[in-house]
């Protein structure tokens, strides 16, 4: 009897388990709505303005044109995008000259594990967290808390819920992100093609929400481009490059571009696609920085990069805090000074633009080192 | 006669004691009642889990896909809850089961087909973790009511909730283990399991029970950590069997069996997690600070068994 039992539901735990994978399509698992840009290079609607919709730190310090000590906690440390935003922090504080700002995180894109390293700090006492989020929702209690004991909280790269932070700098647009992305791929690739995506995991905010408005866009703007699959890669080079290589074994022929979803991702499926021979024959496009593409890009292997200058992006979230904290930057504001950036805009309620997405590609990926 | 059996827990103390000291010493906000307790919420997930995994040690097993359970019993809390409309205490009783299930089929494995633990439950972890992820298909479940969050966010008389529930299951597992036949029977099954056989105890019997007991406390941490982070994530509990396992080694549970106690597991839960948090807030940072638990960790072991070894 007991033996018929332990079969039975262990063919049960097999079939439910295999049913459950057999997933085809996946739109980016947030179930936020979408909002894809106009074809080619037709106008784009203005974003609508919203009503400002950030928390409020309770009974902040005032330190208006004081010191004040800033800590970044970005999603994991150790990498080369979060090394470039932390040294846009670093620019930003020297520039200013009153921010004394560190980074810390852990060495894994664990949202847990990040929890207990902005925990540790609210108890140490900060003036500032800066944070790129592994999980916009798990994320929220710790911030709240943080905006509970008066400390000031400015995300960028990935988002909490927005109640949970002051504001949040975006580097772009999701859908221009997602526009970019998929005009260069379809440049590529033609029409008639197919394409698979790696990323880093499905509940990643930022990357979540880029997947989602890809979907949105290509369906719109390229109907006949094909999408074959989503993988994980968790930020980790190595499994990256395992992802890559399966998929390009798996699809063969059929696959004929990969779209990496971080600046872990798409160097390994670069690096993938040369292993395989098959430069020219299946594209790269993806996110990531100059330095890491600079190889692929010189030997023709992947002809363009998106992305935006996470340098820019640490240094814009480090002037934001600065503005807050003195008061310049109020709930219900259209705009902020950002140092050598200029005038930012707000968009969404309490977003700030950095600026539309970059192409790197032969031309002028010489120029960058970060 | 008792001095000797807690002797290693003894030692256990007075290191995590001098450590307490000299990281209260360099910060101080480290020995605040507000931040000891604080730690207590974050570090219930892994105890909870650390009290049956004693009980697996002490019998000469382990289970390592405790982690893959907490996964499985996040994902089918959340999502019973959204996608088949059960009510939310329902929920929580079906993801129980099912880390009770799961926990079972470990246990079935190992007796049934007497294979080592070690392997059944690396086949398992593989399993669980892959259910949670095709089950979920990557959607975090969110938008909780309120009252849900009460066990992992909220306090009574003051104390995080959770620091109650595991005191209470620290208390029955310490009694269970200390003064019950079953207690003595893992002990015996763990000094010379063939000896245990034919001393007429059910061997077997126990070691569902033990299994089972790891599903169901992963199952409870699964749910302590939803109500704590206010979602659920198929990669909840990733990692999670290697911190149970080295505060139940640290502990003083020998990893071959016959030893150990719930006791030397709480010490060496309180030990990793105090010495995480007072090191950060000393300012060490993230990756230097795993580097400092791994040196202490050796070194508590080494002297706890040189300790052990000079007595004898």
């Amino acid at each position: 009897m007991k033996k018929l039992l332990l079969a039975t539901a262990a063919l049960a735990a097999l079939a439910l388990g295999s049913a459950g994978a057999r997933a085809a399509q996946w739109d980016g698992g947030d179930d936020l709505p979408t909002n894809p840009l106009a074809c080619g290079t037709g106008a784009n609607p203005a974003p609508a303005a919203k009503a400002y919709d950030g928390g409020q730190p309770t009974n902040p310090a005032n330190k208006a044109g004081k010191e004040i000590t800033v800590v970044d906690v970005p999603k994991l440390i150790g990498i080369g995008y979060f090394n470039a935003t932390s040294k846009g922090i670093q620019d930003a504080a020297k520039e200013l000259g009153s921010v004394k700002a560190s980074t810390d995180g852990p060495t894994e894109a664990k949202i847990d594990e990040q929890i207990k390293f902005i925990d540790n700090y609210i108890t140490r006492g900060v003036d500032g967290i800066l944070f790129a989020a592994n999980d916009p929702v798990a994320i929220a209690p710790v911030l709240k808390k943080a905006l509970g004991k008066g400390i000031h909280v400015v995300g960028y790269d990935a988002n909490s819920t927005p109640d949970a932070r002051e504001w949040f700098v975006n580097q772009a647009q999701f859908n221009g992100i997602a526009k970019a992305m998929v005009d260069n791929m379809a440049k590529e690739i033609g029409e008639d093609s197919a394409f698979a995506i790696v990323t880093s995991t499905f509940t990643t905010p930022n990357q979540a929400r880029w997947i989602a408005e890809m979907h949105a866009y290509a369906d719109k703007c390229h109907p006949k481009l094909q999408w074959l699959e989503t993988v994980e890669a968790q930020e980790d080079n190595v499994l990256s490059f395992n992802q890559a290589t399966t998929l390009i074994n798996k699809h063969g022929d059929k696959l004929k571009g990969l779209f990496g979803m971080t600046s872990v991702a798409t160097p390994a499926s670069a690096e993938a696609v040369t292993k395989a021979k098959l430069c020219g024959k299946v594209a790269v496009v993806g996110l990531a920085t100059p330095n890491a593409m600079k190889p692929y890009v010189n030997t023709g292997c992947v002809k363009s990069v998106v992305l935006w200058n996470p340098v820019d992006l640490g240094y814009a979230a480090a002037e934001v805090l600065r503005a807050v904290v003195d008061g310049k930057l109020k709930p219900g504001a259209t705009e902020v000074e950002a140092g050598k950036l200029g005038k930012l805009q707000v968009v969404n309620g309490s977003e700030i633009l950095l600026g539309a997405p970059y192409i790197f590609d032969k031309e002028n990926i010489g120029k960058f080192d970060f | 006669m008792r001095w000797l059996l807690i002797r290693h827990e003894i030692i256990l103390l007075a290191i995590l004691v001098v450590a307490l000291i000299g990281l209260g010493f360099f910060n101080d906000r480290f020995l605040t009642l507000d931040n000891l307790l604080n730690q207590g919420r974050l570090m219930t997930e892994i105890g909870l889990i650390a009290l049956p995994m004693t009980f697996v040690i002490i019998t000469g097993g382990i289970d390592l896909s405790v982690g893959a359970i907490v996964g499985l019993c996040a994902i089918l809390l959340g999502y019973s809850w959204k996608n088949w409309g059960f009510p939310l205490p329902v929920a929580v009783v079906f993801a129980l089961g099912v880390g009770t299930l799961a926990g079972a089929v470990n246990g079935l494995v190992i007796t049934r087909l007497k294979a080592p633990p070690l392997i059944v439950t690396i086949a398992t972890l593989a399993l669980y973790r892959g259910l949670a992820e095709g089950i979920s298909k990557a959607h975090s479940v969110r938008g909780y009511p309120e009252s849900f969050y009460w066990l992992g966010q909220g306090e009574a008389l003051g104390v995080p909730t959770q620091l109650w529930v595991l005191g209470a299951c620290m208390l029955v597992a310490g009694v269970a283990l200390d003064r019950t036949s079953f207690g003595r029977t893992l002990y015996a099954m763990g000094s010379n399991e063939m000896a245990a056989r034919f001393s007429a105890l059910s061997v077997d019997r126990t070691k569902l029970i033990v299994y089972a007991l790891s599903g169901l406390m992963s199952g409870l941490s699964a749910y302590v950590l939803v109500s704590r982070v206010t979602t659920t994530r198929s990669d909840m509990g990733l990692g999670y069997e290697l911190d149970v396992v080295a505060a139940v080694v640290l502990g003083g549970a020998s990893i071959f069996g016959g030893s150990g106690s719930i006791w030397g597991t709480a010490i060496g839960l309180a030990m990793i997690q105090l010495l995480k948090n007072g090191l950060a807030l000393t300012g060490v940072k993230g990756d230097a600070t795993i580097v400092v638990i791994g040196v202490v960790l050796i070194a508590s072991v080494l002297i706890a068994s040189s300790l052990e070894r000079r007595r004898e």
